[in-house]
Order: structure tokens, then C-alpha cells, then sequence
């Protein structure tokens, strides 16, 4: 155990607390960026390319610029400067490395080759229609397959290594090996990307749907060519981005360009099918395992080879062994990967990007290892546990994954399970098979350097601020939390200010880091402005603390007092900020990176967690449901068990999704993702939606400050997927390795009922 | 094509806009009326980001030319609260985290308005069946069947639901 100090925070950390941003969501008047109108706002939409590769061979735009109300068509020809990243630079992360229009090379389908910008909506998008691309198509690649063999350009890179997989599995007992895939995944937030640009020389101002609003602004400020200074990137509310909205996507580059030529806002929104097109996927993985055991269940070798692809011009790496090298005790262990090109739109991080399709993987392969031994998966996974990251020998921080297997395991009933695949019945419908399977989960846990203002104000409300943005999770409430927590100012009197790159620096809102980065900052903010209160409470000419040394002083439930006497014998803070004719006590804050701490670098810090999945399977009429989830997640403590709660539910549904609907395909005759919209790309509706249960089991975490929070956005949809197929496999004795689960595929079964 | 003069009662407020005649309802609310509650998910009636009521029927706002929306009344997500007091809908979605990134909310919010003024009070299957043209991508649904059931069960929502 870690011996650092962890607080014992008031009653409100770890409350059910609604969220304090809920009466402008529920009432329609929070501002998400495509909200945003100015006085002579016209809009831009893009044009999007209609073959996968090839070049442009010429772009008729007179039509087009003889229409009614437009303004600009934007092409590679005159776009104006937008420049590259530097190489080498680690402040700022985009998605494309090219910048939109930069040449006359296609190389995937829904690449933009220009721009419309036009008075009213309407009228660009019939200019934009208008526009004649001439291509000289070239072939391309969307091939699912991945077999592509390494090479010089993209190699086989070993990440994990330990003993000798390779001859032990050679020789072990028994062993499994297995190819595993899951598909290219479109992120779909509901809300669909926007740029709102608005050009006041020098300066511009963005409302961005962005993860980031600091990163945002440090990418568009090289993009744009100017200082960040220059740059204001605002997003108050985000319609959910799920990792599709962590880095700058081109049309945030060419609102910014447009802006800039026509000195207009510009607003440039994405439409739903350009959401599967330029703005980002979880790319298709594919992942080779061997493992093996001893007979008694032990596990003597773990191998992972796994590819992903990627786009023509981005090296993008879905690192799907994130969690291979310790989330089990095995003395054998060879991880590597390698990419292979596809004519597809730029791959970004998707909602647990890498460990989820890789523990899908890892998990199934699990799962039938657990299958040849004839051993309960629970038991299997159980004893080959372990409190030591094995990767490199380091103790977990905090690791409970015993705990809630077997937590799991008690509220699922699983004890009830009866092995023998199509064994079980629903209750009272015997011509509905029930499957029964489990997974472990894990992501990664840690935090990054930010931050933070607060102000104790002399009308007896606080503010705290930072530059980090609520992409829906629940960051607005959790930071009114704390302040309220420390200071005891009542929740509804703390105002949060965050979602504008021009306050202090904060994180990206990516990787269930944003809550372990920023707490330490805001709660070192906070007990330096309460020094600030207790000082001015020492000198103030009438205060009735006038004279005495501010350590002996206190401030509890917004009161100042005596250390040795109740808070309510003090005076109320605002009382004496208005004595002395200060308006506020102001304190800063920040947080360091969580690996420039010598103490955290000792530790392997991670969350976990176990998925039991209920299906019913109907073989008369080929219906397959997820009818009931057990969800016991090990995430340090919960600073809101509403909102904590929310990201689990939603997590585990869109684990449904994964495991049984989604995958973006791209058709072999064109390479367009061909079911680029909602009805075609089926997400989980009100009807797919199972009882779900979750369990939270709560360890603050020391290493992660000291409230102990690792954050769990993305832990919740780890393990959902491989629980379903291990699920599925249980009742219908079909195993499916890859994703997702298709009827099809569950015709083969000769379960009988 | 030329602008047409449209009359319609928005929220029990009589309007009129000049609009090309195929503008969509979604866009005349958001832009020329300034109510950004109504959202576009899609565009394409396929997620209800967009719902409004359109003389008393749930519609996808993103769908109705303007030209059909001629002397129609609307109610948008902006007529629910009455005098800041939120309806209980509101209430409830917002205790029982029916709204998370908020986005699908107000569609969501008129789409359980317009269930729970047909039947006050649905069962888990009706919830499903009548909320079943809206997505939402983060909450798994299951606070907001919860959040229609409290206010189905919330004294007034029956009154108050117009
Ligand atoms: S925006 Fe109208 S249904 Fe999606
Ligand atoms: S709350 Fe985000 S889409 Fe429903």
C-alpha cells in the first residue's frame, strides 16, 4: 500500500449530487458550439471527395460562384497558408497531419477538396452541389483483411517481453490460438462536429465541439500560423465526443480560413454521414493470441500480435495491449503489433481506445483457455491474478480485480451457471436459451500537469476556474464539489467556469485523466485562497480576528473562526473580504504530471473491473438480446455517484453496441463507408437497452492525490464486448471472434431447445 | 427561390418569418427565432435531436419544410419551464441524470411530453416504445426510462403538459 496521506473529505464527496449544469441542459439553454450566431454569420460546407483515392485533376467551381448568396469557394488553390505541426513538438496533438486542401491528392473517401461559403445554409449547400470535381481515380485499399506483412516503413515493434512465449507455448499443456477482430467503429456522438470562426483582426475566436479546448488552441494557433495569444477556443457545453473530439478535425482550419479571407463568422458543420467520413474512427483491429496453461489452470504463456490500420499519411497505433502485460500473472509473454495502410479517413481514439478491442481479445482468448481446461472462467481468471504489474515488477497502486470478480460473481448469481453450452433456460420460457459469460476489465489510470484558479467573492459566492471543458461526464459538478467541500460554501453558491482556452491551463478531457489532473489543482487553489481569507480575517481593522496569528485561524462552512472553537462561533467570510474592501481571496493552484512524482513512479496505476453479461438467445426466430449486466467497477473513489454511475450505464450500453451492432464498412467497389448514418449504423436505441446493475468498489487510490479519484469514463465498456461473445458462446455454442455479433453467424448453432 | 411569409404560433407566441419555403423548421427555430433548445443530430429524422410538437403531434423538426408549418402552433423545448419554474419532466431528468451531455435532452424532453400527455403514466415498455424514434449516445437510457417514470409520477405533469 502506498504511504501516501489521503483526505477524509465532507459528506458531498461521493454524494448522488444532480448535476449543477442540469436546469440549462433540461431547459435548452446551455450553448453548445453550432449555437453560437453573430450579427453577419454565414456558413461554409465542405465538398467532399467521391472516390477513395486518386488525383484531382480539376475543380469547375464557375457554377457554383454565380450562385445566389455565395461567397467563397475554397479549393487547394487558394485556401491561403494553413500549415503542418512541427515534428518533435509535444504541446499540442491534431488528427490529420495534413492540413485540409494542402495538395491535390485524394486519399480517402470524404477527404474535403473545397469549400462553399455562402449568406444562408441553404444557399451553400446548392453551390456546393454545383461544384464539378474532375478525378484521375488511382486504386485503393479498404481491404478488411490485415494481413499485410511488415515492413521497413511500418515494422513489427515488440512492446512486452518477458521469459520466451514462443517455446513455451510450444510445449505447454493446453493451449489456445486464435485470431480475434473487431471492426472500425464510428464514434457518433450525437452531437455532429462544428466550427463557429470568428475573425477580429488580429485575433481569432473559435467555438469548437472539442475534448480540448487548450490543445485545440495550441494546434489551430501552429495551423493557422499565429501566436496562441491569438487564438480564443471556447466550448461551454459538448454535445459528447467519446474521444472523436479530442483533436482539431479540418474543418475547424477551414472555418478559421474562411473567416479570415471574407473578415465574416464563419459556421462549418459536419453532417452525419461526414462523421463516418473526416472526423475520425476507432480503426479495425486484428489480433493473433496463443496461450497456454497447465492443466490445473495456471497460465504458462501469453501472446499478442496484433494490427490495426491505419490512413495513408498518419501513423496511428490503437494500442490493444494496453492491459496484456499485467493484467495476469504468466511468466511468458510476447506482445507486438504492427499498422497496415487503408484508403480510409484518419483512426482516433475511441472511448478506451486500444485496451477495449484489445481485452476483447485477450478476454476471449481467456475464455476458451478457461473452455479446454474445463475450469470456471471466474476461477480461471482468479488464479492467475495477481498484485504485482509483471511488466515491470512494479506493486499496483491499487488493484482489485479479485474483488470484483467475485462481487460479480454474488450479485450475477453465477454460482447458478450451468457450463454445458445451451444448458440454461429463461424462467418461464423454455424456447429461450440463456447464455452466461464474463470479462475482466481494466484501463489505464494517471494524470497530467494543469492548472486552476478559485476565488472566495465578498458576496459569499466562490468561482473556481480552469481551462478544461464537461464533455457530459460531469466535470462542472465535481469541481463545484470540492471547492464546496473544502470551503463549505453551500453548491449552488460555487461557479464553475471552464471550456475557454484563455483561462488557466487545463487538460484535455481524454483517457479518464481530466478529474485526477484537475482536483489536486483546484483543491491547492482553494486552501490558497482560504489562506488569503484567513490573513485578510487577521487584519481587517474590524475584524473580531483582528491581530491573531492566521494559523490559529479556520474556515468551515464559509466561516472563518477560531481553530479551537465551532465554526459557528465565526463570522461569515464575505463579512470580512467587505470589512477590509477586498472582493475576493483569490488562490492558485496546479498539479504536477502524475510520472514527475517520485513516489507515483513506484506504482502501476490502473482501474479494473468485471462485466457479467446475461444473453438470451430465441432460436425459433433468430433473436439474440443482452437481457441483464452485472457491472463491478474498482475505480479509486467516486467524487459523484450520479454522474460516476451514468458513465458506467452509458459505457455498458455502448459495450452493446460494440459487441452487437456496430461496424462502419467500407464497400470494396469504392471504399466509401457505406453505412454512413443512423439508420444503416445501427447504435443501442431505448429497445436494446438490458437491466444493468453497477457496483462501485471503492479504494481511494493515494498515488492519484488525495482524494483518490482515477477517473471512469471509459473503464465501464472494457470487458462489455468479450462477455457478450463469451455469453453467446454459452448459449448458443458458436464462438464469434470477430466483432460484432451477427445473426448469421448464430444460424450455425445446433442448440437445440 | 423567393422568401415566403410564414405565420405560426411558436409556444404560444404568434410569429411570422420570411423564409425560402423549403427552409426546415429546425433551422427557422434556431436561426431566425434564436431557440437553440431544438437540436440536429442527424438531419436526417432519423435520431429526434430535433423534436418538436406540431399542432399537438411529435415531429422531427429537421423533416418539415417551413412551408407545412404555415399557421401551425409549435412547442419547442423553451415552453416547458414556465416562469423559470422547471416542468417536471425538466425536474426529473435532471435529478435522476437523465441528461448527461445534454445534447439529446430537449428532443428527449418533447418526446416524453408528447407520451405522458397520451398516457400519464406509461409503463417501462410504453416509455421504450414511445421514446423509441430518440438516441442517445451517452446515458444507456436507463435514468431516462427513470427519469419519465418520476415524472410521470411527480404530482402536476399531467396539468402541466399542454
Ligand atoms: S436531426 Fe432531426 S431526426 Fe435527427
Ligand atoms: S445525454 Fe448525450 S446524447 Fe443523450
Amino acid at each position: 500500500m502506498p504511504d501516501a496521506a489521503l483526505y477524509t473529505p465532507t459528506a458531498i464527496i461521493g454524494s448522488e449530487l444532480p448535476r449543477i449544469d442540469g436546469p440549462l441542459k433540461t431547459s435548452g439553454t446551455a450553448m453548445y458550439a453550432a449555437d453560437y450566431h453573430f450579427p453577419h454569420l454565414v456558413h461554409g460546407v465542405p465538398v467532399t471527395s467521391t472516390v477513395a483515392a486518386g488525383k484531382i485533376r480539376s475543380i469547375d467551381t464557375s457554377a457554383a460562384e454565380k450562385m445566389p448568396g455565395v461567397l467563397l469557394v475554397i479549393t487547394h488553390d487558394n485556401v491561403g497558408p494553413l500549415f503542418r505541426m512541427a515534428p518533435g513538438g509535444h504541446d499540442g496533438r491534431t488528427s490529420e497531419s495534413r492540413p485540409p486542401l494542402e495538395d491535390d491528392i485524394v486519399r480517402y473517401w470524404g477527404q474535403y477538396v473545397a469549400m462553399v461559403v455562402a449568406e444562408t445554409i441553404e444557399q451553400a449547400q446548392i453551390a456546393a452541389h454545383a461544384i464539378k470535381v474532375d478525378y484521375d481515380p488511382s486504386s485503393f485499399n479498404v481491404s478488411k483483411v490485415l494481413d499485410d506483412s511488415p515492413t521497413e516503413e511500418l515494422p513489427l515493434h515488440t512492446e512486452s517481453k518477458r521469459g520466451d512465449a514462443i517455446s513455451a507455448f510450444a510445449s505447454a499443456p493446453v493451449k489456445i490460438d486464435q485470431t480475434y477482430v473487431t471492426p472500425a467503429e464510428t464514434h457518433n456522438p450525437m452531437e455532429m462536429h462544428a466550427t463557429v470562426a470568428v475573425w477580429n483582426n488580429p485575433k481569432f475566436t473559435l467555438y469548437e465541439t472539442t475534448q480540448g479546448v487548450m490543445n485545440h488552441q495550441h494546434v489551430m494557433a501552429e495551423t493557422l500560423g499565429v501566436p496562441r495569444e491569438n487564438i480564443q477556443v471556447i466550448t461551454r457545453f459538448l454535445g459528447s465526443g467519446f474521444g472523436g473530439k479530442l483533436f482539431p478535425w479540418p474543418h475547424s482550419a477551414l472555418a478559421a480560413a474562411a473567416a479570415r479571407q471574407l473578415n465574416r463568422p464563419v459556421k462549418v458543420s459536419t453532417n452525419r454521414q461526414m462523421m463516418f467520413q473526416n472526423v475520425g474512427h476507432r480503426p479495425r483491429t486484428q489480433q493473433h493470441m496463443q496461450f497456454s496453461a497447465t492443466p490445473d489452470g495456471k497460465l504458462v504463456s501469453l501472446r499478442h500480435d496484433y494490427r490495426n490500420h491505419t490512413n495513408l499519411g498518419d501513423d496511428i497505433h490503437e494500442n490493444c495491449g494496453e492491459a496484456t502485460p499485467f493484467i495476469y500473472s504468466v511468466p511468458n509473454l510476447l506482445l507486438t503489433s504492427a499498422l497496415v495502410r487503408r484508403n480510409v479517413g484518419t483512426p482516433t481514439p475511441m472511448r478506451g481506445p486500444g485496451a477495449v478491442p484489445g481485452l476483447f481479445a485477450v478476454e476471449s482468448a481467456m475464455d476458451e483457455l478457461a473452455i479446454a481446461l474445463k475450469m470456471d472462467p471466474v476461477e480461471f481468471r482468479l488464479k492467475n491474478d495477481t498484485l504485482t504489474d509483471e511488466s515491470n515488477g512494479k506493486p499496483f497502486s491499487s488493484r482489485h480485480l479479485k474483488e470484483c470478480l467475485q462481487l460479480g460473481s454474488e450479485k450475477f448469481g453465477w454460482s447458478k451457471r450451468n457450463p454445458k453450452v445451451g444448458s440454461m433456460c429463461k424462467p418461464g420460457d423454455p424456447d429461450v436459451i440463456l447464455g452466461w459469460g464474463v470479462a475482466a476489465a481494466s484501463w489505464g489510470a494517471g494524470h497530467g500537469p494543469c492548472q486552476a484558479s478559485v476565488a472566495l467573492l465578498n458576496d459569499g459566492t466562490a468561482r473556481v476556474s480552469c481551462g478544461t471543458q464537461d464533455v457530459g461526464t460531469g466535470t462542472y459538478t465535481i469541481f463545484a464539489q470540492i471547492v464546496s467541500d473544502r470551503t463549505g460554501i453551500p453548491i449552488d453558491k460555487v461557479r464553475v467556469v471552464i471550456g475557454d482556452s484563455a483561462l488557466p491551463p487545463g487538460p484535455t478531457s481524454g483517457g479518464s485523466t481530466c478529474t485526477a489532473t484537475v482536483l489536486p489543482a483546484i483543491a491547492e487553489a482553494t486552501d490558497n485562497a482560504i489562506k488569503v481569507a484567513l490573513a485578510t480575517a487577521a487584519t481587517a481593522k474590524d475584524s473580531p480576528f483582528h491581530g491573531k496569528k492566521p494559523d490559529g485561524l479556520a474556515f468551515h462552512e464559509a466561516r472563518v473562526h477560531l481553530e479551537d472553537r465551532p465554526a459557528s462561533t465565526g463570522t461569515p467570510y464575505q463579512q470580512l473580504l467587505k470589512m477590509a474592501n477586498i472582493d475576493a481571496a483569490n488562490g492558485e493552484g496546479s498539479t504536477s504530471a502524475l510520472n514527475s512524482n517520485p513516489e507515483a513512479r513506484k506504482y502501476s496505476t490502473h482501474s479494473f473491473g468485471a462485466q457479467f453479461i446475461e444473453v438470451e438467445w430465441d432460436p425459433g426466430i433468430a433473436r439474440l438480446r443482452v437481457s441483464r449486466v452485472v457491472s463491478v467497477i474498482d475505480g479509486g473513489r467516486m467524487i459523484n455517484k450520479k454522474t460516476a454511475e451514468n458513465q458506467i450505464l452509458g459505457a455498458v450500453v455502448m459495450g452493446i453496441g460494440m459487441g452487437m451492432l456496430e461496424e462502419t464498412i467500407y464497400t470494396p467497389k469504392t471504399g466509401q463507408p457505406l453505412n454512413s448514418n443512423y439508420a444503416d449504423y445501427m447504435v443501442p436505441t431505448h429497445a436494446d437497452s438490458p437491466s444493468i446493475e453497477v457496483h462501485f468498489i471503492e479504494y481511494p487510490d493515494p498515488i492519484l492525490g488525495e482524494y483518490g479519484a482515477r477517473g471512469i469514463g471509459e473503464i465501464g465498456l472494457a470487458g462489455v464486448a468479450p462477455a457478450i461473445t463469451a455469453a453467446v458462446y454459452h448459449a448458443t455454442g458458436v464462438r464469434v471472434r470477430e466483432l460484432p455479433v451477427r445473426i448469421e453467424r448464430l444460424m450455425q448453432s445446433t442448440v437445440q431447445v | 427561390m423567393s422568401d415566403c411569409r410564414i405565420q405560426l404560433t411558436i409556444n404560444g407566441q404568434q410569429t411570422s418569418v420570411e423564409a425560402p419555403p423549403m427552409k426546415r423548421l429546425l433551422d427557422v427555430l434556431r436561426e431566425d427565432l434564436d431557440l437553440t433548445g431544438t437540436k440536429e443530430g442527424c438531419g436526417e429524422g432519423e435520431c429526434g435531436s430535433c423534436s418538436v410538437r406540431m399542432n399537438g403531434e411529435l415531429v422531427n423538426s429537421c423533416m418539415v419544410p417551413i412551408l407545412q408549418a404555415h399557421g401551425a402552433h409549435i412547442e419547442t423545448v423553451e415552453s416547458l419551464a414556465i416562469d423559470a419554474e422547471l416542468h417536471p419532466l425538466q425536474k426529473a431528468f435532471l435529478e435522476c441524470g437523465g441528461a448527461q451531455c445534454g445534447i439529446c435532452t430537449p428532443g428527449m424532453l418533447m418526446a416524453a411530453t408528447h407520451l405522458i400527455a397520451h398516457n400519464p403514466n406509461p409503463s417501462l415498455e410504453q416509455i421504450r416504445e414511445g421514446l423509441a424514434g430518440n438516441l442517445c449516445r451517452c446515458t444507456g437510457f436507463i435514468k431516462i426510462f427513470d427519469s419519465v417514470i418520476t415524472a410521470a409520477a411527480m404530482e402536476g405533469s399531467r396539468t402541466h403538459a399542454r
